[in-house]
């Protein structure tokens, strides 16, 4: 009776099968292959890829880095998304204004921004080290040194999407009831202990979403390191994503690169989807 | 019968006092560092290669001669590259591939939204995963697939190409946004309008579009966000003559330091977007994201 | 003539139509009453379409409907929610299904504006729904459902989600119209009794997704044919008392003396005996202690402790009986109606009226 349904559902499912899910496949079977510069097409070699793959410090370390670099990134953007959330809820002076100025970095195109943020870090042009001297402080080696590269990185990937936490805590924010709220005045709820026990837990649900989706996204940097330190000094702040593209497209190691993929893939849908059911679990508890 | 306030504020005046000058110097403290880059990329966009070399300045006529040729270089002064092909293959490449992924992505929804399906064991909360799921698709799995993928049908290196890679891309973003939307629309409208005479075609179009304008417009923001500022696709699927905008300003990256011409060419291309953020707050204060963001 | 043959529907284990058959006249106006949960919207959108029973069929004039999707039924249906289209003007919300029937905007706006008019709208016609209120709202709803003059109209509770002075009056005016509609089949689903009594020509009595009783109001309600049909027609419920009849004649607290006629015929054994809270009056040689007692509008309900039997009592006056207060009470017990035990009425004959 209601044939007219898969009128709607097909042309998009259709479309994205194609789109992805045969691609998807076809990275699965080249995992097996020994494409590269001298052999392109699908020859057969088993899973030689795979065990060259678990052999490869420089892959691990890659995901190792990665997982540094996504779950410290997306804890400091929730913390101060939420932290500037509060701030322009209510009670601030020109509250509109704020909240687009803190909006309009997750608009802007992060690898043109990581252009401009390598002008910034440059050590004797930009304009980053004079305000740290000026600070009485010593001039920061930014991108010439493994660990200040990394701390670099990460202050950008902090930049441009603490505004995505802060957008959707302050969506969350706006939509709480406010009745709860007049309950805990009448209980004599101070500030923290308001905090604590009626909007925390008001936020939980979208808290949880918010920071899944930061790591999902987090976890596919990739932009920000190829524009600002191609992965350098070394390999310092080479990721997973990075480490792929170097081995398939600059190397043309496509087998091999396939296998990569897929490990990363696996390893990243496992581990999202065990961090998506533990903050479940612990934040997204009944209120006491 | 006197008024008694529900909160008295029995606190000092001086820990308020410090409350607020600590409240207001987070908030300007942020501020700064969210205008910091395109300050100096504003400043820098109007030096020359003395400017550059002689340090970190920021007041023109004071501290540094300035110069238009790094504005002049947008249409192909010294140092730049034109970058108006490139804009507007970028205009082009987004707004196509978001009305597709809309299109697409809302016929979708409503569909799971509104009907039961059953593929094999896949119900509806399984499909409604699969679609948004690829946002958990890393760019390089998809990258090299992609790339044979377009090599195959021709079309690498064009619009139509671009265009159907981020229709996967966007997507399911659409789908998310929608589903969500029409799941908020009570069920009771569309039974009222096949009453009234309305086949499930004519529903959607007559009656549940028309009230779907808030969805629609959240969903086509967010595509045009990720369509426009995705670099990494465009990067591996173009060479020369669908160049996009990041790919443009990105190659600038590469060449001496004609960082006058890269930051005119990176405000004028995040302009657009910043300009959204505005749209973005308008939603937000009036409440109309909280729906769209559960 | 509308024919519901044998409908069946159940969900995730729950029965909500079970074996419900019945044929409906045009020109009749039927109530369907029952509890929530009882299976009337079921029947409501099944008949409508929304809904595919697992068996059983709907009928209008032998023509069967079950390969009709609801956009083909010649049906139409106001809701309890106030649905109107949101993106629309009161005039195009009733003018939307005419245009759908095939008319132009223009023909069917004058069409729209008539029937506003009569649902007394006019000064209305250019707002949007949201501007309008709950009861004006679901006037609009009665309009877009009146204006197609579909053959078979479906209300399912439509005012119950208003206000009681408005529910009476809109209630009212909707009979007013439906009396000027000719050969409609009208379906009415309702919990108060009173409100299926007062309107329908007929009674479709539900509960647990089963027919209880068929019937003129004046039968359904003056005798009930089951246990259950009694309950779920009485408002404020029905006492049901065990009765037993032998040597020793009991019914609940009430003794030989009070049954009187009652049990004349009747043979020895178990029985149960449904007693209306009407059937219950004060004064008499019973004392009953008060437990609750509510006055609605000009009447008093009492809840009453007699013996370990609670009982109810109905009077038609404003009396206070304090919580905890002891008063005389007195049983009619000649209009009781006497239910085997299977529960089903055993004797029709007595004259009840309906009061």
């Amino acid at each position: 009776m209601y044939r007219q349904k898969y009128l709607f559902l097909t042309p998009g499912l259709i479309a994205l099968v194609a789109i992805i899910l045969f691609p998807l496949l076809f990275t699965i079977r080249v995992s097996f292959s020994g494409w590269d510069v001298y052999n392109p097409g699908l020859s057969w070699k088993g899973g030689q890829n795979f065990s060259r793959l678990m052999a490869d410090s420089r892959y691990w370390a890659a995901l190792g880095r990665l997982s540094v670099m996504a779950v410290g990134t997306v804890l400091i953007q929730y913390v101060l998304g939420f932290a500037l959330a509060l701030l322009v809820w209510r009670d601030v002076i020109a509250r509109r204004f704020f909240r687009v100025l803190f909006l309009v970095p997750m608009m802007t195109t992060p690898v043109i921004m990581s252009v401009i943020w390598r002008t910034i870090f440059h050590e004797s042009l930009g304009p980053l080290n004079p305000i740290i001297r000026g600070l009485g402080l010593p001039g920061v080696p930014w991108l010439s040194d493994p660990v200040w590269a990394f701390v670099a990185v990460m202050l950008v990937e902090i930049w441009q999407w603490t505004p995505f936490m802060f957008l959707l805590l302050l969506a969350g924010l706006l939509s709480l009831p406010s009745e709860p709220y007049l309950a805990a005045r009448i209980d004599g709820a101070g500030p923290v202990r308001t905090f604590f026990s009626v909007t925390f837990p008001g936020l939980a649900a979208i808290s949880v979403g918010a920071i899944v989706i930061r790591l999902i996204e987090a976890s596919k940097i990739l932009d920000t390191v190829y524009v600002m330190t191609s992965g350098g000094p070394g390999e310092s702040t080479e990721t997973a994503s990075y480490y792929i593209y170097i081995r398939g497209l600059r190397d043309f190691q496509i087998g091999y690169s396939a296998a990569l993929s897929i490990i990363y893939l696996v390893i990243m849908i496992v581990a999202l989807t065990i961090i998506a059911k533990l903050l479940v679990r612990f934040l997204v508890r009944p209120a006491p | 019968m006197t008024h008694q306030p529900l909160d008295p504020e029995p606190r000092a005046p001086v820990s308020r006092t410090l409350k607020l000058a600590l409240k207001y110097g987070f908030i300007l403290f942020w501020s700064a560092f969210v205008v910091f880059p395109f300050l100096w990329a504003l400043t820098t966009s109007f030096k020359d290669a003395n400017g550059v070399t002689n340090g970190a300045t920021w007041l023109p006529w004071l501290q540094y001669q300035p110069s238009t040729q790094g504005w002049a270089s947008l249409f192909g002064g010294p140092g730049g590259t034109n970058i108006v092909r490139p804009y507007l293959n970028s205009i082009w490449v987004t707004l196509g591939a978001s009305v597709v992924s809309i299109t697409l992505g809302t016929l979708a929804a409503y569909g799971l939204s509104r009907f039961t399906f059953r593929f094999l064991f896949f119900r509806n909360a399984d499909i409604t995963f699969f679609f948004i799921s690829q946002r958990i698709m890393p760019p390089i799995v998809l990258a090299i697939p992609f790339f044979l993928m377009l090599r195959a049908l021709g079309l690498l290196d064009s619009l139509a190409g671009l265009i159907l890679v981020y229709v996967a891309l966007l997507m399911p973003i659409a789908v998310w946004v929608m589903v969500d939307f029409f799941n908020s629309i009570p069920r009771g409208l569309d039974e009222m309008a096949w009453m009234d005479g309305c086949d499930p075609i004519t529903t959607f179009f007559r009656v549940i579009l028309p009230n779907a304008v808030p969805g629609l417009v959240v969903a086509g923001m967010f595509c045009v966000i990720f369509g426009w500022n995705d670099f990494f696709f465009a990067f591996t699927l173009t060479f020369t003559q669908t160049q996009l905008l990041p790919v443009s300003i990105v190659a600038l990256n590469s060449s001496v330091t004609p960082w006058w011409a890269l930051s005119a060419s990176a405000l004028v291309s995040i302009a657009p977007l910043v300009l959204l953020a505005f749209v973005v707050e308008r939603f937000l204060s009036k409440g109309g994201l909280a729906g769209a963001v559960r | 003539m509308l024919e519901i043959h044998d409908l069946t529907h159940a969900e995730d284990g729950v029965t909500h139509l079970d074996h419900v058959s019945a044929r409906l006249a045009p020109g009749t106006l039927t109530t369907i009453l029952g509890r929530t949960g009882a299976g009337k919207t079921s029947l409501l959108r099944t008949i409508a379409g929304l809904l595919v029973p697992d068996s059983g069929e709907v009928s209008l004039d032998g023509q069967g409907w079950s390969r009709l999707p609801p956009w083909k039924r010649p049906t139409a249906m106001v809701t309890q929610q106030f649905i109107n289209y949101p993106h629309l003007s009161t005039l195009d919300n009733v003018a939307f299904p005419l245009v759908r029937k095939g008319l132009r905007w223009p023909a069917a706006r004058d069409s729209a504006r008539a029937m506003l008019d009569r649902v007394g709208l006019s000064a209305m016609v250019g707002r949007r729904p949201s501007e309008l209120s709950g009861g004006q709202q679901q006037r609009v709803a009665i309009a877009r459902a009146l204006v197609k003059q579909a053959p078979v109209l479906l209300l399912d509770e439509p005012f119950v989600n208003l206000d009681y002075k408005l529910r009476e009056d809109l209630r009212e005016e909707l009979v007013d119209m439906l009396r000027n509609e000719s050969g409609l089949i009208v379906l009415y689903a309702s919990t108060e009794p009173r409100e299926a009594l007062s309107l329908g020509d007929r009674i479709l009595l539900m509960a647990e997704g089963r027919l209880l009783d068929d019937g003129e109001p004046q039968q359904v309600f003056g005798a009930p044919a089951t246990i259950e049909a009694a309950r779920v027609i009485s408002d404020p419920p029905i006492n049901i008392l065990p009765l037993t009849v032998g040597a020793h004649v009991a019914a609940g607290p009430f003794g030989a003396q009070d049954a009187g006629d009652l049990i004349r015929g009747l043979a020895p054994g178990e029985y149960r005996l449904g007693l209306r809270a009407a059937d219950l009056r004060p004064g008499g040689r019973h004392v009953a202690r008060v437990v609750l007692s509510e006055v609605s509008g000009s009447e008093t309900v009492t809840h009453l402790d007699l013996a370990g039997f609670a009982l109810v009592m109905h009077e038609k006056s404003v009396v206070t009986h304090p919580p905890g207060a002891e008063i005389a009470v007195d049983a009619n017990l000649a209009r009781g109606f006497i239910y085997g035990a299977d529960g089903t009425l055993l004797r029709r004959e007595a004259p009840h009226g309906q009061d």
